[in-house]
């Protein structure tokens, strides 16, 4: 009998693509076979559910579960794309305090049976929605830009995790320019770890097409044809969660012809 | 701990949090001086580390005797916080060097000494000398990365191995010393000990207060980071490597 791993994704601040990720990885996951049950925690805020182009099959949501009105499986939603996939919405009508810890950890222990990964979008900040998504984790994945502010929010973040003997969490740095970087306009990868000190799983690179799939309720790593790095970004970080051994991405800009020539070189 | 030791004068017991050094009141002060160094000498490394108290009873001692105790007491490990004496002169001697005169609470074994009510004496304001010591040798060790959002606050030295990242906070009466970097606010001689020092192996706060001056630190001029102290120099916080 397989047991559900709970990993959460926070952040910290607001913005940095916690829930774009969630979606991304939910649906990786369950391309690659897994079981998979995405929960949003952001009640009160829920996104998930637009971002997974699920929000018309909403009848029931978490916190209908937490309060009795509904069976675990009623709030769960199947992804008809994706058999293996499936989302408990948000409340959008209620707030972060009519869920707590503890109901949390047992809705995730109810559904360990029946998944492989039990993937949990937090909402910003580091309060009580913060501490119901972080509280039934196994692991951890902390979103961040590769900004001052993004950076000191995680850094927060890593510290209450800490605090609450949560693990090793691990890093995704998502939005990632690495024409930006090369022109020393933003916060390279090595600054970011320098401060952050935790263990990378994985860089996105910023990408347009993920704000058209995010608009159309359609996670980019679903979309065929030319996958953009950004959707193979994900997919490798779905991988390295089932324990796989995935090499980064190269991410660094190659302008011109030079550049190529010296990293054929190996000078570059 | 009740480590009860037979020499003619002096008495060392271990009590809750440290130990109380007890001198007999009569021989001369030469005397329980050389008793008092001996004894030290012979159990440093035994009682290294410990927070003393001395009670003095009804002898005299000035501020320059107490001092070479407590600096004698510092080189082979102890912390001198408290002197309890009979006689105001010397209560008053060792408040100008930053000791306290009288004891929290009761519940510390007196030995029938004749003293007074135990009750904390709120220190004494604005004096000057009164900052010179502040920190009795007491110092607070950090073994992690202090991340953003952590505030770490103390009445003596703070020594951090790891980092200290922007938006972490450490306010210490003495020195602060950090193997790593410093990103963050460091405020040392918060009590207003313009001698505090801030060291570290990379220096480059947010903000940087030593006693009531600040200091913003200048963009790195490139090139790697080197271990620097920094301390006020004519009247202004400055940072100078470690060499």
């Amino acid at each position: 009998m397989s047991y559900a791993k709970v990993v959460t994704i926070t952040s910290g601040k607001g913005g940095v693509g916690k829930t774009t990720v969630t979606a991304n990885l939910a649906t990786a996951l369950a391309m690659q076979g897994k079981r998979v049950v995405a929960i949003d925690a952001d009640i009160g805020l829920r996104n998930l559910d637009v971002v997974m182009g699920l929000e018309n099959r909403i009848v029931y949501d978490l916190v209908d579960v937490v309060e009795g009105r509904c069976r675990l499986a009623q709030a769960m939603i199947k992804d008809k794309r994706l058999p293996k996939l499936t989302l408990i919405p948000a409340a959008q009508t209620r707030d972060k305090m009519s869920v707590s810890p503890s109901d949390m950890v047992l809705v995730c222990d109810q559904l360990r049976e029946e998944a492989d990964f039990i993937i949990i979008d937090s909402p910003a900040g580091i309060e009580r929605g913060f501490q119901n998504a972080v509280a039934p984790a196994d692991q951890v994945l902390i979103v961040t830009n590769p900004e001052v502010s993004a950076v000191r929010d995680a850094d927060r973040i890593i510290g209450l995790l800490e605090a609450e003997m949560k693990g090793p969490a691990q890093l995704i740095i998502n939005r990632y320019k690495p024409e930006m970087v090369a022109r020393g306009d933003m916060l390279s990868i090595d600054d970011v770890l320098e401060i952050l000190a935790i263990d990378l799983i994985g860089v996105v690179p910023e990408d347009e097409a993920i704000l058209i799939s995010t608009n159309r309720g359609l996670p980019i790593v679903m979309q065929n044809g030319h996958a953009p790095s950004s959707g193979i970004a994900m997919r490798n970080i779905a991988l390295r969660l089932q324990g796989q051994d995935v090499p980064f991405l190269d991410l660094t800009a190659r302008n011109g012809f030079l550049d190529r020539l010296k990293s054929w070189m190996g000078g570059g | 701990m009740s480590t009860e030791t037979a020499s003619n004068h002096i008495s060392i017991k271990g009590v809750r949090d440290g130990l109380m050094i007890a001198i007999s009141s009569l021989p001369p002060f030469d005397e329980v001086d050389h008793e008092l160094t001996t004894e030290l000498t012979q159990k440093r490394d035994f009682l290294r580390g410990s927070r003393v108290v001395l009670e003095v009873g009804g002898r005299k001692l000035s501020r320059e005797q107490l001092l070479a105790w407590q600096v004698f007491m510092a080189q082979n490990g102890l912390a001198l916080w408290a002197v309890l004496s009979m006689r105001e002169p010397t209560r008053e001697a060792a408040r100008d060097l930053g000791l306290a005169t009288r004891l929290p609470g009761s519940q510390m074994d007196l030995q029938g000494n004749g003293r007074p009510d135990l009750v904390r004496e709120p220190a004494r304001e604005g004096r000057h000398t009164a900052v010179s010591n502040p920190h009795n040798n007491n110092a607070l060790f950090l073994y992690e990365t202090l991340r953003s959002g952590r505030a770490v606050y103390h009445e003596g030295h703070v020594i951090i191995m790891g980092d200290v990242n922007p938006g972490a906070e450490v306010v210490a009466e003495g020195n602060v010393i950090v193997w790593g970097k410093v990103r963050g606010l460091v405020h040392a001689g918060s009590a207003g000990d313009t001698t505090a020092v801030v060291c570290a192996l990379d220096l480059s706060p947010t903000q940087l207060r030593i006693a009531d001056r600040i200091a913003i630190t200048p963009p790195r001029r490139g090139g790697t980071a080197v271990p620097e102290v920094a301390r006020i120099q004519d009247d202004q916080i400055t940072a100078v490597s470690w060499n």
